[in-house]
């Protein structure tokens, strides 16, 4: 008996797609990018982001639950298909594998500052493909238990409350920005991992409401990133908050604890719980991509070349800037792809469906 | 003599007797003289008398599973006996047995019980395929038998629950569980079984539902505590040591500082020594154990602080996770536990924090694929199902304990019927 | 499984880098830090380490440098010691008067682009050579460091001296609407002893508010949970009229109007709670009136106090209060862009509305 994802698991697995590496730096951005209250643009963001969800609700119903990949191949030639599904495969191959090196990267800022990185890479890689080894169903529950291992982190913003003031808000909206719309592009990509749902429908109990749930993830994600920004611009000033380039990390360290200080060097290290299945699902997605190629490859060993490939890729990008650019230019591909693919599948659908009813 | 000749009140007198059988091959009296029976002799011809009763241990409190309140009886090695210790605490028709035998040369007797109409029929006959699956010469206990019968026999944690006690054994079979029992062992077997379930006692049930709920939260806090606490000692004091607060720092610091070693290999050695002192515990007979306990706690203990082998911090440490291993009731899950730690201590010792942020995801990892007789090892966590969190997290009083674990997936879910909803 | 589970073991054991281990008793631990502006420019760097050593006499070490730069100043310290010289655990940093006049902004900016270094050290000013104070070894306290700090620590939580550590510094720095401040210390003979508050402007220091009208400070800036003032006003048929008054609670509101032509009025709104522990004056406490009396008269005495303290502080041109941020919450983005605060401030009105309200007086009359 296969299992199928329930829908508690569908919001969970999104959320935690998505809640990635951003959020360290989110704030400060919103900040420098948006200027004052930048936190309401998360709120473009959010209503972006759900309308994107909706479209592939709409492909969801539309082709009635079945397999993207199906649909696309019903309608366009393999020739044309198959360097779609490479490219789709390599860009979620080498994104993943990007948001991978620079947690590792940023680690090394507070610890361990001469290890080779590529050891804890390495290390973190083979975690990944244990992860993947195992599927999807088993990915969906490590993802519900590294969920509760981190989601409690949230209530440590209460810590900074007294020291909240509304008067650093500051009742000027989105004032003394710049560069509205790379930022806003940066920024966006905070909300990648809902755009992999896509690649769920044939894993979902189709009685359950899914694409609900998925709505649901992202939501969640949303109020969790909104409280953290609100609580940085009361906490910090505006102007502090523009140069403190990982606020996460000034934030965890500022709590003191009777028994224990300096909590960014144990909570970093949580956030690795959600860095994991960020990765894992990206390449999930690039392996299931490669598996609609080569569909009588052994998944084991198809799963172990990724892995050996990505792995080789992420020796390339040495400092922690080359790395973000890489993700930041990777990040307006998978941009594209999330918004591009569902209107893409919406239009074979359609013209699909004008020909049934032409034949008819 | 033939039965038509037997008067009515002699009937009783004959059926009280063993069979007795007419023998006139030689070999097959001494035979039936080696396996426990008697031979009559009598008007040139030989009886041959049944009279084996084998002797067992008598019923007597367990010695792993133990509890304050509550029955104190446990099984014994004799299969009849036990049957009749679960028959006792459950008196239905439906309470069924499924006979199989297990191994070539021992011919074993296993017995599948489950309750009609509760158990799942999916589990019962897997369970049924993988006693009959199994192939070999003999297999002497119930906890050898577990291990043929498991999902993942390479996994560190036990996948099915096993109990000594008749009463744990009648719960498990009430919550729609399948029991496997085997002659000449005191061991049962219940499954499926879950992560968290290893961490119940019958205790939280025996006392009031406030103090059972308390008594659970230790026992998490317990797990914690032993997987984490030593590691976390050895990852601050090798790579962190901003993370120390202000007063406790000058007194880790003296306390380390007469130490010659890495925290690492002082953490392994004491973890090592405890579990020296356990093992020789518990092979020896229970007086002299005691006297080992002092004298490896308190002379070794005090003896290598005083020689500047260890830190005082970190006796304590590995102390206080020695202690808060042992409080996890189920056995075999705190010695999985306990086996865990050490490769969290190494991890720990070469990552510092993220290498036990590594470790603890590995856990996880291992945790969310297990299964256990094809359900969810980690329900009700992975998958979600809050339903099941009042008997699992916390104790809920009686009243609110309507539902049958979901990860059975009973026919017939409920347990009792809410009084509320009357 | 097991073959990937032994993988992973080998690999953490090989990459088991010595390098990076920060083995507790090895580091030698900065507690505090003092820094000085010299004549010629440098800066003198002074690093107080407690010494870890059970048997040992001695509570700490000082490493001094004089340099270019404060965290030079580490690897001339650790040619001087056989632990390595780190700043995790650092909870303090004394500057002396001279450098918190030239600036203190390149300073903060240094330690806080340190990740070792948390948003949590606290940064204090010294009225003197910060140096000189930390070097200094008071009899009834083992480790200077250690005292100053807890004795910062402690006022604090009573609101006589303002909380200020890098975070709180570089937040207001930051923050275009208010400047910040730090408490200042001095040595005192037998003892060190808080001297005050410490004003900048931007990040230069430029005037200080004397420790008694500390609490009076924190009335103005905060809301209050805790705190105790002696007022002393002024005689009573010949002697002296003391109110102690303690346990504090206090709100305060900021409003802002707007003047014609550019200038602005602020009216600082203050209500406090709080007990009386010490009143040498004639009036019956017992009775409502006399009591609502004194109650009027400690209001506008507090008052009078304020307002002069404000005063001093526009004169100097500096914003501590924190009413620029209201100024510009009444504004628009724009107006507040085009404001020259630092110059409209001078010229603001502000009033302070203190009310009193005594919560009890004690157990005896």
């Amino acid at each position: 008996m296969k299992e199928k994802l329930q829908p508690f698991h569908i919001a969970i697995l999104v959320y935690t797609t998505q809640a990635g590496i951003v959020v360290f730096t989110l704030p400060r951005q919103l900040a420098d990018y948006f200027g004052t209250n930048g936190w309401l643009f998360l709120l473009v963001c959010y209503l972006l982001s759900a309308g994107n969800i909706g479209l592939i609700a709409l492909v969801y119903k539309l082709g009635g639950g079945r397999p993207i990949f199906e649909i696309l191949e019903q309608s366009l030639p393999k020739l044309i298909l198959y360097p779609v599904y490479v490219s789709l495969a390599s860009v979620w191959l080498m994104f993943g594998c990007m948001i991978g090196k620079k947690y590792i990267l940023l680690f090394q800022m507070i610890s361990f500052p001469t290890t080779n990185p590529m050891f804890f890479k390495l290390a973190v890689d083979v975690l990944i493909y244990l992860l993947l080894a195992k599927g999807i169903y088993t990915i969906s529950k490590a993802a519900t238990l590294f969920f509760w291992m981190t989601i409690w982190m949230s209530l440590l913003l209460l810590w900074f409350f007294p020291s909240f003031r509304w008067e650093r808000l500051t009742p000027f909206l989105l004032q003394g920005g710049h560069d509205q719309i790379k930022g806003g592009i940066e920024l966006y990509s905070a909300y990648l991992g809902y755009e992999l749902s896509i690649l769920f429908f044939p894993y979902i109990d189709k009685r359950k409401k899914a694409m609900l749930a998925i709505q649901l993830g992202n939501t969640l994600l949303t109020l969790n990133y909104l409280s953290l920004s609100l609580i940085c611009f009361g906490f910090f000033s505006w102007g502090q908050l523009k140069k403190l380039i990982y606020p996460l990390l000034d934030l965890l360290a500022y709590i003191q604890l009777p028994f224990i200080e300096r909590l960014e060097n144990l909570l970093y290290g949580f956030f690795l719980f959600l860095i994991l299945i960020t990765v894992v699902m990206y390449w999930w997605a690039a392996e299931v991509t490669v598996m609609r190629i080569f569909p009588r490859i052994k998944k084991k060993g198809l799963t172990i070349t990724l892995i050996t490939v990505s792995y080789c890729i992420s020796f390339i990008p040495k400092t922690l800037d080359e790395v973000v650019s890489w993700i930041t230019n990777l990040g307006y591909v998978t941009i594209g792809i999330a918004f591009g693919l569902p209107i893409v599948l919406i239009l074979v659908l359609l013209i699909q469906r004008q020909g049934r009813e032409s034949r008819a | 003599m033939p039965f038509t000749d037997v008067r009515p009140h002699e009937v009783k007198e004959l059926l009280r007797q063993a069979p007795v059988v007419l023998v006139t091959d030689a070999k097959k009296v001494i035979e039936g003289i080696v396996n426990g029976g008697v031979a009559i002799f009598h008007d040139g011809s030989t009886y041959l008398l049944d009279l084996y009763s084998p002797e067992s241990r008598s019923v007597q409190q367990s010695e792993t599973e133990t509890v304050i309140t509550g029955p104190h009886d446990s099984f014994v090695e004799s299969l009849t006996t036990n049957l009749s210790l679960i028959r006792r605490r459950i008196k239905s028709s439906h309470l069924k047995i499924i006979p199989c035998s297990v191994g070539e040369i021992s011919k074993s007797k296993v017995y599948i019980l489950y309750i009609q109409n509760i158990a799942n029929p999916e589990h019962v006959e897997e369970m049924r395929k993988r006693v009959q699956r199994i192939e070999t010469d003999g297999i002497l206990d119930g906890s050898i038998l577990t291990q043929y019968l498991e999902d993942s026999p390479n996994s560190v944690f036990p996948q099915f629950m096993i109990t000594e006690r008749p009463d744990v054994a009648a719960s498990k079979l009430m919550s729609g569980r399948v029991l496997t029992i085997m002659e000449n062992s005191p061991i049962v077997v219940s499954a499926p079984a879950a992560f968290f379930e290893f961490f119940a006692s019958p205790d939280d049930y025996y006392q009031r539902w406030a103090l059972g709920t308390a008594l659970r939260m230790l026992r998490f806090m317990a797990l914690l505590i032993t997987v984490t606490f030593t590691a976390m000692y050895v990852s601050v004091t090798t790579f962190h040591y901003e993370m120390v607060p202000e007063a406790l720092l000058r007194t880790l610091a003296e306390s380390r500082s007469r130490v010659p070693f890495p925290p690492v290999y002082e953490a392994l050695l004491l973890e090592t020594m405890i579990e020296l002192l356990r093992e020789a515990g518990a092979r020896l007979p229970t007086k002299i154990g005691q006297t080992i306990g002092i004298v490896g706690g308190i002379v070794i203990g005090q003896a290598a602080v005083q020689a500047g082998l260890t830190s005082n911090i970190l006796i304590i440490a590995v102390a206080t996770s020695a202690i808060a291993s042992f409080v996890i009731p189920s056995y075999m899950m705190s010695a999985s536990i306990r086996l865990i730690r050490f490769g969290l201590i190494i991890l720990a010792g070469t990552w510092g924090n993220m290498g036990l942020v590594m470790g603890i995801a590995l856990i996880i990892i291992h945790l969310s694929g297990l299964t256990s007789l094809k359900a969810s090892y980690m329900i009700p966590l992975a998958p979600m199902k809050p339903s099941d969190w009042k008997d699992v997290f916390i104790r809920a009083p009686f009243s609110m304990l309507t539902k049958r674990p979901t990860q059975v997936k009973t026919p017939n879910s409920t347990r009792q019927t809410d009084k509320k909803q009357e | 499984m097991r073959r990937m589970l032994a993988i992973v073991v080998v690999i953490c054991l090989l990459a088991g880098c010595e390098s990076d281990e920060r083995i507790l008793e090895q580091m030698a631990l900065v507690q505090t830090s003092a820094y000085d502006l010299l004549e010629n420019n440098k800066i003198r760097v002074l690093s107080s380490i407690p010494v870890i050593e059970p048997d040992s006499d001695v509570q700490r070490q000082l490493l001094t440098a004089e340099n270019d730069s404060i965290k030079e100043a580490r690897l001339i310290f650790s040619r001087e010691t056989d632990l390595t010289v780190v700043s995790g655990q650092m909870r303090n940093t004394l500057f002396g008067i001279s450098i918190a006049k030239a600036g203190l902004a390149r300073y903060i900016d240094t330690l806080l682009r340190d990740p070792s270094i948390a948003l949590g050290v606290k940064v204090t000013v010294v009225n003197g050579g910060a140096g000189e104070l930390l070097s200094k070894n008071y009899k009834s306290h083992l480790d200077t460091g250690r005292y100053i700090d807890h004795l910062l620590e402690k006022e604090a939580s009573v609101n006589s001296i303002p909380k200020a550590t890098l975070y709180e510094f570089s937040r207001d720095y930051n923050d275009d609407g208010v400047d910040p401040v730090a408490p200042m210390v001095k040595d005192a003979g037998e003892k060190a002893t808080i001297d005050g508050i410490a004003l900048f402007n931007k990040d230069r220091y430029v005037m200080r508010i004397p420790a008694r009208n500390g609490l009076i400070f924190a009335l103005m800036k905060n809301n209050l949970k805790q705190g105790e003032i002696a007022l002393n006003m002024g005689e009573v048929e010949g002697r002296k009229l003391v109110v102690m008054f303690s346990s504090l609670l206090s709100k305060r509101k900021v409003k802002v109007h707007h003047l014609e032509g550019e200038r602005f009025s602020a009216d600082i709104h203050v209500n406090v709670r709080g007990s009386i522990l010490e009143y040498t004056g004639q009036e019956d406490l017992t009775d409502t009136d006399q009591r609502k009396k004194l109650e009027e008269d400690i209001a506008a005495h507090v008052t009078a106090r304020a307002e002069k303290m404000i005063q001093d502080m526009q004169r100097n041109k500096v914003d501590s209060l924190g009413i620029g941020q209201y100024v510009r919450n009444s504004l628009s983005y724009k107006r507040w862009k085009a404001t020259e605060w630092k110059d409209v401030y001078p010229r603001v009105k502000i009033n302070c509305r203190v009310k009193v309200k005594i919560k009890d007086y004690g157990k005896y009359i």
